[in-house]
C-alpha cells in the first residue's frame, strides 16, 4: 500500500515536473510526442520527401527539413556540409540541450537518414526517431497543424563530421577483397540483391551492373519493422540479425541503392542494438558503377543484353 | 412521371457519392485524400453544371452575343482563388523564400512550348465546342459526343509525349518558372492580380450588352433549375480551388487522362521511356499509373457524377443523338487540346485557373494565348464549319 502511494506521489511529481518527460532510448512513441508538444526542450523535425506533405499538415510545432536540400549537398554527391547544417539547426531553434525528434513519410526512411546525419555531426545522443513516423501519427488520428513555426535562433556549434559513421567505397572494397574484416548487409529487395533487376520499378538512378558486393548478406529493410511500421523490439532485432551472423562481434557496413533505406537499418543496428555499424551512402549506385570492383551476380543478367 | 424520376435519380447519385465518401478509411492518409478529392470533384461538377461554368462557352457567349456574364464568373473565380491561395501561402511560406516555390502549386515554366500548347488548346477548344473541363461536366448533361473529345484528348496526349523530348532538346520546352511573389512579394502579387483581372473586367464590361431580364423564379427553382448568378458561381469555384490546393493539390482535370495515356502507350511499347525534364518532378502530370485510384482520377469521376446529379435534378439531362460531322469536329478538337495540354503542362484549369491563382506568370500567358487560339478557331469555324 505504502509503495503504491509512494509511486503515485512520484508519478504526480513527475507530471508536475513536465514538460521534461524522459524517454530513454533512441525511439519515442506517438504518445510521448503528443505529451511533449509544448516542451521547449524538444524540437520536432519532419523529413518528408513528397512535396506538400509537411505543408498540408505536420505534427504541431514541427520544423520542415528537406532531404533534397537540407540533408545532402545539392551540387556534388555528398552529405550536407557542416556550415549549412549548423545554420539550419540554429534557425530551427535547436540549442545545446534540445532533444531532437525526427519523423517523416515513406516509412521514416528519410527521417532515419536525418538521424544518421545528426549522428555524424555529433548530435546522435539526443536525436530520436518517432517510431513508425507519420504513418503511425496519422493512424492514431492525432492532430496536425499547417502553420509554419518560428523559433528564436540559437548559437549552436557543431562538431566536424565524424568519419566513423560513414563507409566509403574504399572501405567496402577492402571488405569485398577480404583485406578488412566486416559484415556487409545489403538491404535491397532480393531481386536487386540477386541481380535480376538493377533498380526497383520507376527508379531512374541506375547502375550499369546488377548484383551485390561479395560477402554481403541480404536483409530487406522491412524485416526490421512490425506491420504498422514501428521497429521490432530490441530482443527480436537481436535474434533477426544474429541469424545473419551479425551479433556485434564484428563491425558492420549497411548499403542499399542510394543509402536512404540503409539508414533505416543503420538506425536499428547502431541505435537500438548498439553495434558498431557504418552506412555506405554511395551504395549500389556508386559500387555498381565502379570499374574493376568485384561483383556477385547470381541471376547472370547482362547489362542491356537481350 | 419524368419530373419525379429525374430528381430522384439525381438525389440517389448524391447519396451514392456520400456513401462512397464515408467508405474511405479515415485513419489512412491516402484514403482521406481520395475522400476529399471525391467531395471536391462532385462539388465542382455540381457548381459547373448549375452555372454553366465553361471557359469556351463563356467566351463564345461574349464573342457572339456580347453576353459577359460567363466571363465575369471566370474573373471572379480567378480573383477569389488568388485570395484563397494567398491565405494558404501565408501559412505555409510566411516569408517568400527566393530559392523556393510554394509546394505543389502549379507554377510552370514560361517557354515557347507553353505558347504553342496554349494556342493549340485554344484553337482545339473552339473546334471542339468546349474545353476539357467543359466536356467533362457536359458529359453529365448527356452530351454523348463529349466522349469523342476525351478519346481525342487521350490520343493527343500520346502525340504530346511523342513530341515532348524533341521540343525539350530543342530548348523549346524549358523556361523559367516565374512566380510573381518572388519578384513583387505577396502584396505585389495581390495588387497585380487584382489590377490584371480588373483591366480585363473593364474591357469586357465596356463591350457587353445587358442580357434580357429573366423572369423572377421561386427560390427552389432559382437554386436547382436556373443558372446561378456569375458572381456566386465564380466565388464557389474560387473557394473549391482554394480548398483543393489546401487539402489535396491544385485543381486540374488532365493529370489522370495524361497518366492513362502514358500508361497505355508505355504498355504498348510505343513511347520513349523517359520524358526529359519531366520525370524528375515528383507529382508531374504524366506519371505511369501505379495505383488504380488516384486522387485526380477520383476527382474527375466525381466531377462528372456531380454534374450528372445536378442535371438530373434540374431536368437538364438530355442525351443527344451523335451527329457524324459534329462528332468529328469534337474529336479533332480533342486531339488538339490533348496535345496542347501535354505540351503546355496543363489546360484551362491546371495552368490558367490554378496558375493564376498561384501567381504563376505561365497562367497569364496561357490565358491570353489560348483566348487568341480560340478566336482563330471561331474564325475558322465561321468559315469552314457549322457554328455549334
Amino acid at each position: 500500500m505504502f509503495r503504491k502511494t509512494l509511486l503515485a506521489v512520484a508519478g504526480a511529481i513527475a507530471l508536475i515536473a513536465s514538460p521534461v518527460l524522459a524517454q530513454d532510448g533512441p525511439l519515442v512513441t506517438a504518445e510521448w510526442v503528443k505529451d511533449n508538444l509544448n516542451n521547449p526542450k524538444v524540437r520536432l523535425l519532419e523529413v518528408s520527401v513528397d512535396p506538400g506533405v509537411y505543408e498540408r499538415g505536420h505534427v504541431p510545432g514541427a520544423v520542415n527539413i528537406r532531404w533534397h536540400s537540407d540533408l545532402v549537398d545539392t551540387v556534388k554527391r555528398d552529405i550536407v556540409g557542416k556550415d549549412q547544417f549548423q545554420k539550419f539547426l540554429r534557425e530551427a531553434g535547436i540549442g545545446p540541450d534540445t532533444t531532437i525528434v525526427l519523423y517523416g513519410d515513406n516509412n521514416n526512411w528519410f527521417a532515419a537518414w536525418g538521424a544518421w546525419i545528426f549522428e555524424t555531426y555529433g548530435l546522435g545522443n539526443r536525436t530520436k526517431l518517432l517510431d513508425g513516423g507519420r504513418k503511425v501519427w496519422e493512424a492514431k488520428g492525432l492532430p496536425l497543424d499547417t502553420q509554419v513555426p518560428a523559433y528564436r535562433p540559437t548559437d549552436l556549434t557543431l562538431a566536424d563530421a565524424n568519419p566513423k559513421t560513414r563507409a566509403r567505397l574504399t572501405d567496402v572494397l577492402a571488405v569485398a577483397e577480404k583485406k578488412a574484416d566486416a559484415k556487409l548487409v545489403d538491404i535491397r529487395s532480393p531481386a536487386e540483391y540477386e541481380g535480376k533487376i538493377i533498380a526497383p520499378e520507376n527508379v531512374k538512378e541506375l547502375a550499369v551492373r546488377a548484383g551485390h558486393v561479395p560477402g554481403a548478406v541480404n536483409f530487406p529493410w522491412g524485416q526490421a519493422v512490425n506491420a504498422d511500421g514501428t521497429f521490432k523490439s530490441k530482443d527480436e532485432l537481436k535474434k533477426v540479425f544474429a541469424a545473419l551472423g551479425i551479433d556485434g562481434s564484428k563491425p558492420v557496413i549497411v548499403y542499399c541503392r542510394i543509402g536512404e533505406r540503409s539508414s533505416h537499418t543503420w538506425f536499428a543496428i547502431s541505435k537500438i542494438l548498439g553495434y558498431d555499424v557504418r552506412n555506405y551512402d554511395g551504395s549500389w549506385t556508386e559500387y555498381g558503377n565502379s570499374v574493376g570492383v568485384p561483383v556477385i551476380n547470381l541471376a547472370g543478367t547482362v547489362w542491356q543484353g537481350k | 412521371m419524368t419530373r419525379i424520376i429525374g430528381p430522384a435519380a439525381g438525389l440517389l447519385i448524391l447519396a451514392l457519392l456520400a456513401g462512397a465518401v464515408l467508405s474511405f478509411d479515415v485513419y489512412d492518409a491516402p484514403s482521406r485524400t481520395l475522400a476529399t478529392s471525391l467531395v471536391l470533384g462532385a462539388a465542382l461538377g455540381f457548381v459547373m453544371q448549375r452555372s454553366r461554368f465553361c471557359f469556351l462557352c463563356n467566351l463564345r457567349d461574349f464573342h457572339l452575343r456580347r453576353d459577359a456574364s460567363g466571363l465575369i464568373a471566370i474573373l471572379v473565380a480567378l480573383a477569389v482563388g488568388a485570395a484563397g491561395y494567398l491565405a494558404v501561402f501565408g501559412a505555409w511560406m510566411p516569408v517568400v523564400a527566393a530559392d523556393r516555390l510554394p509546394p505543389t502549386a502549379h507554377v510552370g515554366p514560361v517557354s515557347p512550348a507553353l505558347v504553342i500548347g496554349a494556342l493549340a488548346f485554344g484553337f482545339g477548344m473552339s473546334v471542339s465546342g468546349s474545353c476539357l473541363s467543359g466536356h467533362l461536366y457536359r458529359l453529365g448533361e448527356g452530351s454523348t459526343m463529349s466522349i469523342a473529345a476525351l478519346v481525342g484528348a487521350f490520343l493527343g496526349f500520346g502525340a504530346g509525349f511523342y513530341t515532348w523530348n524533341a521540343l525539350y532538346l530543342a530548348d523549346l520546352a524549358r523556361g523559367p518558372s516565374i512566380w510573381l511573389p518572388h519578384h513583387v512579394g505577396y502584396a505585389g502579387f495581390a495588387a497585380l492580380t487584382a489590377a490584371g483581372l480588373g483591366l480585363i473586367a473593364w474591357f469586357v464590361l465596356g463591350r457587353a450588352k445587358a442580357p434580357a431580364p429573366a423572369e423572377p423564379a421561386p427560390p427552389l427553382e432559382a437554386l436547382l433549375v436556373r443558372r446561378w448568378p456569375p458572381a456566386v458561381a465564380g466565388a464557389l469555384v474560387g473557394i473549391i480551388a482554394t480548398l483543393a490546393y489546401f487539402r489535396v493539390s491544385p485543381l486540374g482535370v488532365t493529370a489522370e487522362l495524361g497518366s492513362l495515356a502514358r500508361t497505355a502507350a508505355s504498355d504498348a511499347g510505343i513511347l520513349p521511356q523517359t520524358l526529359y525534364g519531366l520525370d524528375g518532378l515528383r507529382g508531374c502530370i504524366a506519371l505511369v499509373k501505379t495505383a488504380l485510384l488516384s486522387p485526380n482520377g477520383v476527382f474527375v469521376g466525381a466531377l462528372v457524377a456531380g454534374s450528372l446529379a445536378s442535371a438530373l435534378i434540374a431536368g437538364q439531362f438530355k442525351p443527344v443523338r451523335p451527329n457524324l460531322r459534329r462528332t468529328a469536329e469534337i474529336f479533332l478538337g480533342g486531339i488538339l487540346m490533348g496535345w496542347g495540354a501535354m505540351i503546355a503542362l496543363g489546360c484551362t484549369v491546371g495552368v490558367l485557373l490554378s496558375g493564376i491563382h498561384a501567381g504563376a506568370l505561365a497562367g497569364w500567358v496561357f490565358l491570353f494565348v489560348t483566348v487568341a487560339g480560340a478566336y482563330l478557331g471561331f474564325a475558322a469555324m465561321a468559315r469552314f464549319g457549322k457554328p455549334a
